[in-house]
């Protein structure tokens, strides 16, 4: 028999289309975007698809505010606001324009509980992680325990195991999500959490589906480290959910990686 | 018995050059097969850019050979004809069905060749003519190339991917609305409900499951095109009832 008629996650997936149980989005995004053709970029469509899944909450930054400097957080919230029950913002920090990020974190705690976290672009703004230019806002973090998702990728000059490696040592209190796991240097991303002091997640995007990987990191890191993302609009929830069922790791560690690891960080109502 | 016949349509086997794993003999890749259940698979050999067609050739004919089961059949790779390192048509193609060899693939950018009309013209129309699929995988991402080839060669029965994770329907949607005998394997197409979107423009017909094991796990994709909310008929044809269709119309 497949997994999908034995096991009993895959079954409940394959036949009804979701589970009885939240799946929360760590990573997603939101507006067009220049290199590819988003169909469904736009919130009531993501809000749609996701519920087919039983996506609880999506934390996203917006591409536009990634991407376009005028494009402020505060649209992304008012977006927020029109689906206040699934869409959850990180608020998205360009090394730039420091007079932004203070602006924006100055608003930071009126932008709860829609506000929950930061998202850093190392590569795209072609600022090294380490950089003083994102202490303000790593610092704010941390004094917080907010979480931060960086974008990162193996052997990137910008956020790469070198770069993340220093600002995780910095700031022993910041709740740090590494986006993509490091792609590529699975190696460096296991050092990441086993030197870290807990407060290190791998977040899954664009791993799901790749063949043995999660069986790794399950069994290097374990399954209590890894957090579910989609990058939606860019990635449809039914291929990562299908990723994540189709390795070869127990259910607890597929329940973990769906939600039990973000209610142990978060809580069930956030 | 399930309820979708899965064929896979993008499976690499073989001892792979640069390490890792990949299933070496039929049976392990049955068992890979029958955790996810996957019915049939269409196989090439994992170091075709690297090795030689002959050699390659040769490896996939006596994988298939050793499957007993009637799941697997292969994939042979061309070369330009002027060199005469394979057979003629007629007779490459009378070995590839005495050998469970389905369709063809071809590499011409690790074999050092021009893909087009004046190096693989008389083989390519005579596949044509006995409706032989073709695998452009070694054209993935590569699409200035892929461009070029299919306008030289619109009458094959062709099939590409694509490997980024970005969506690529920009790359892929001029593609299948000129030519009515491309097919896309859905391997990375990672698109949200993007799967349903193509097979509503351009019809199911077009498109094909592939898992592009080993690289990536075959069951990735298969809870995307179940849920993809397409309709049962139309999930059936994408899983396998279309490559099946393409391969037992070829005349070997
Ligand atoms: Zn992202």
């Amino acid at each position: 028999m497949s997994i999908w008629e034995e096991h009993p996650l895959a079954r409940r997936f394959w036949k009804e289309g979701r589970a009885d149980f939240p799946i929360y989005d760590m990573h997603g995004h939101m507006g067009s975007l220049n290199t590819i053709h988003l169909a469904r970029a736009e919130a009531d469509q993501m809000v749609a698809h996701m519920r087919r899944i039983g996506v609880k909450h999506l934390v996203f930054s917006h591409h536009h505010a990634l991407f376009e400097p005028s494009f402020r957080n505060v649209r992304a919230w008012e977006i927020c606001r029109n689906h206040p029950d699934i869409l959850r913002m990180y608020v998205a920090i360009n090394p730039h324009y420091p007079d932004h990020i203070r602006e924006d974190l100055a608003l930071f705690d009126s932008w709860k509980p829609f506000a929950v976290g930061l998202k850093l672009l190392p590569d795209y703004h072609q600022v090294p992680l380490n950089d003083r230019r994102y202490e303000y806002a790593l610092r704010f973090a941390a004094e917080r325990k907010l979480p931060v998702l960086s974008h990162t990728w193996g052997g990137s000059s910008c956020n790469g195991y070198p770069q993340l490696a220093e600002v995780i040592h910095k700031y022993p209190g910041l709740i740090f999500f590494i986006a993509h796991a490091l792609f590529g240097d699975w190696e460096g991303a296991e050092r990441l959490v086993r030197e870290s002091a807990g407060n290190v997640y791998l977040e899954l995007t664009a791993l799901p589906g790749e063949r043995g990987l999660l069986e790794r990191l399950t069994a290097s890191v374990g399954s209590e480290r890894l957090l579910y993302g989609t990058d939606l609009p860019w990635f449809d929830e039914y291929q990562v959910v299908g990723g994540v069922l189709s390795a070869d790791i127990t259910e607890q560690d597929m329940r973990n990686i769906f939600y039990a690891n973000v209610e142990r960080l978060l809580g069930r109502d956030w | 018995m399930r309820e979708l016949f899965f064929y896979d349509s993008m499976c690499a086997v073989g001892l792979p050059l640069t390490g890792g794993t990949a299933a070496t003999t039929p049976d392990e890749l049955h068992k890979e097969m029958d955790r996810y259940g996957i019915d049939k698979a269409l196989v090439r050999h994992i170091n075709l850019p690297n090795i030689n067609a002959e050699l390659s050739n040769e490896i996939v004919a006596e994988f298939v050979g050793n499957d007993h089961s009637g799941r697997i059949r292969g994939v042979w790779c061309i070369l330009p004809e002027q060199c005469e390192e394979l057979p003629k048509p007629d007779l490459l193609f009378r070995r590839m069905g005495e050998s469970g060899i389905a369709a063809l693939t071809l590499a011409p950018f690790s074999h050092r060749w021009i893909p087009c009309r004046l190096t693989i013209g008389r083989i390519m129309d005579a596949a044509a003519e006995r409706h032989i699929p073709v695998l452009l995988d070694n054209f993935t991402g590569r699409w200035q190339e892929l461009y070029a080839f299919l306008k030289e060669f619109p009458r094959n029965i062709t099939m590409i991917q694509d490997r980024s994770k970005h969506g690529p329907d920009r790359l892929i949607r001029p593609l299948l609305e000129a030519y009515e005998n491309l097919h896309y394997v859905i391997s990375c197409h990672w698109v949200p409900e993007g799967i349903r979107d193509l097979a509503e423009r351009y019809g199911a017909e077009r498109l094909l499951y592939g898992s592009n094991y080993p690289i990536f796990s075959q069951g990735s994709m298969m809870l995307s095109l179940k849920q993809s909310g397409l309709p049962m008929d139309e999930i059936r044809k994408i899983s396998g009832k279309n490559l099946e269709n393409l391969l037992n119309g070829a005349q070997l």
